[in-house]
């Protein structure tokens, strides 16, 4: 199959999204299929960018909720959008997150044919999607197949769009973490891994710290690696901060515990830092969120305890510490669960999307007027200016959704 | 500006909203049609890959049923089409426990992927279905008659369940 993917966040910058859409492709691609990945690059000249990638202009950072989203808009973007459309002949086009204003919605407006949309974010906090919800109603509507990545995607999907999704998980690379080595140099006894942003209460390393007097009243030789990025706290002695670790070592981190620790209070959608670990062969102890509670399979392939309970979560971590079977037993039943989460398998869900959404017609301009192919000279979009129309567009729509 | 001109402006931007609904309709209706045209097919290919289940399974009367469901099925026409791939659904779910250990892997695969496709397939029909019937059911379309004489489009509710043998005890209330 010819494939079009969209990504709507800059290629260049880590995130969520751009590593699904290049899992993705990567999958594609090696299944035999044609792919081209639209996204925004902010330096397409040295940036290393996969042959399977064509630049879809640069993105203008926009304060955004709290946080600065990096988007692409624009003329410019317009005129590649559409020439990467009408080069592409696709038999599908698949779009990532269509609502954010980025190249995806472009692309949605300026094509008609068989469309799939993957749905990513879990959090309904914006009034303003609804406000945008009806405006991209006439966009929105085009598309064929939805997907959502989690059940909580899929909640915003049905509530502020109204319409409905089928669920495909994010996807793991599992061989990337199976059989992977503990890191050097750790000091023999017990070991609990963490790992998750430090400095973000929600990822619940307080609960943890909490739990550890009295996880050290049952474990005396217990020791707990906190792994990511922010400012460390004041820790006791039997804690080892190891900061901020790279891709490559990731897995060896999660290989290097005996038991893997989530004690994230709230606000996870998915759980796939669990799906990690489990593939690493570690047993994992969480918070009894629903997205853990899911993975877990309702705590079958890993303990769950109340969420903020630290005696609770002490208790639980002793116990399997101490049980030598246990954590075998959960290991082994973690192994078989990761398979379900593997990009194999979620290639395969993806495919049979395209397969069934797509007829013989392929993806084409909505409008296709006999413009001629129009060379561009060039010319970035002017960053200042649009980045000032849109902080000024956005100023009043949030002066007007502002409860 | 006059008052004839601003009559002219508001005519004008009716006329164009009133054109790019009716052409945003005639879109939805052509999704309607093309996400039916794929459900069709994945049904077709479910009753296919049913029957060449049927010369597998040991002689009895469910083995019958599935193959009298799945005739059923291929020869139906839109017409009543829910209660017949109701019914495949069903006796799909009542072989489940029949089905020999050494089915062909091809078998058993083609089984599988006709079934989850009818579900992604009714799931994307019944969507473009409700966006449809959502526009439709406005004030001016519906006013204006902007869907011309094509009918509503309507849902296509089954169970599209294979596994869940708990169905399978005659208890079936098809939705």
């Amino acid at each position: 199959m010819r494939i079009g993917i969209v990504c709507p966040y800059t290629w260049d910058v880590p995130g969520g999204v751009q590593a699904h859409v290049r899992d993705l492709a990567e999958s594609l691609l090696a299944l035999g299929h044609e792919v081209s990945v639209l996204t925004p690059v902010d330096d397409p000249d040295t940036a290393d960018l996969p042959s399977y990638v064509v630049p879809g202009g640069r993105a203008v950072p926009v304060p955004y909720n709290g946080s600065v989203a990096r988007l692409t808009f624009g003329p410019l973007s317009l005129t590649r959008t559409r020439r990467w459309l009408r080069k592409g002949r696709f038999d599908v086009l698949h779009l990532h997150e269509p609502t954010v204003p980025s190249l995806s919605m472009i692309a949605c407006f300026a094509a008609r044919g068989p469309m799939v949309a993957t749905f990513h974010t879990a959090t309904a906090r914006s009034r303003a999607l609804q406000v945008f919800g009806t405006a991209m109603q006439p966009g929105l509507e085009k598309i064929t197949g939805r997907i959502a990545v989690s059940p909580a995607a899929r909640r915003v999907v049905v509530e502020h769009l109204g319409h409905d999704a089928v669920l495909i998980p994010n996807g793991v690379r599992v061989s990337a973490f199976a059989g992977a080595r503990p890191l050097d140099g750790l000091s023999a006894g017990p070991r609990v891994v963490f790992l998750g942003r430090i400095d973000e209460d929600r990822k619940g390393l307080a609960v943890l710290l909490d739990a550890l007097p009295r996880l050290v009243k049952q474990v005396p030789d217990v020791q707990v690696l906190v792994a990511g990025p922010g400012d460390p706290p004041e820790v006791p002695p039997n804690v080892r901060v190891l900061g901020l670790v790279s891709a490559e070592d990731k897995p060896r981190v999660f290989a290097s515990g005996d038991v893997y620790c989530a004690p994230n209070t709230h606000g996870e959608s998915f759980g796939i830092v669990l799906i990690e670990a489990m593939a690493a062969g570690t047993p994992v102890v969480a918070s009894d969120l629903e997205a853990f509670r899911r993975v877990l399979e309702d705590g079958d392939a890993g303990v769950l305890f109340p969420v903020g309970d630290s005696a609770a979560l002490a208790d639980a971590l002793a116990d399997l510490l101490r049980d030598e079977d246990r954590r075998a037993a959960l290991s082994a039943t973690g192994s078989q669960v990761v398979l379900d989460y593997d990009w194999s398998e979620v290639t395969r869900q993806i495919v049979e999307v395209y397969e069934t959404v797509a007829v013989p017609a392929a993806v084409e301009l909505d409008d296709d007027t006999d413009e001629p192919d129009v060379e561009d000279f060039g010319q970035e979009d002017d960053p200042g200016r649009v980045s000032e129309t849109l902080r000024r567009w956005l100023a009043v729509v949030r002066e007007r959704v502002a409860p | 500006m006059s008052t004839a001109a601003y009559v002219v402006l508001a005519v004008v931007l009716l006329a164009s909203y009133v054109t790019w609904t009716a052409g945003r309709l005639d879109r939805m209706h052509a999704r309607v049609d093309a996400a039916w045209a794929a459900l069709d097919a994945q049904l077709v290919r479910r009753a296919a890959a049913a029957r060449a289940l049927v010369p597998l399974l040991p002689a009895g009367p469910e083995a019958r049923a599935l193959d009298e469901a799945a005739f059923a099925a291929l020869e139906a026409g839109q017409h009543g089409r829910e209660a017949v791939e109701n019914d495949l659904s069903r006796a799909l779910r009542q072989v489940g426990a029949l089905i020999p250990a050494d089915l062909p892997e091809q078998t058993r695969a083609e089984l599988e992927t006709a079934s989850s496709r009818v579900g992604l397939a009714r799931s994307f029909h019944n969507s473009a279905v409700n966006d449809t019937r959502a526009l439709r059911r406005r004030r001016l379309p519906r006013a204006l008659r902007l869907a011309g004489h094509r009918a509503m489009p309507v849902g296509f509710d089954i169970n599209d369940d294979i596994h869940d043998s708990s169905w399978g005890d005659g208890t079936d209330t098809s939705t």
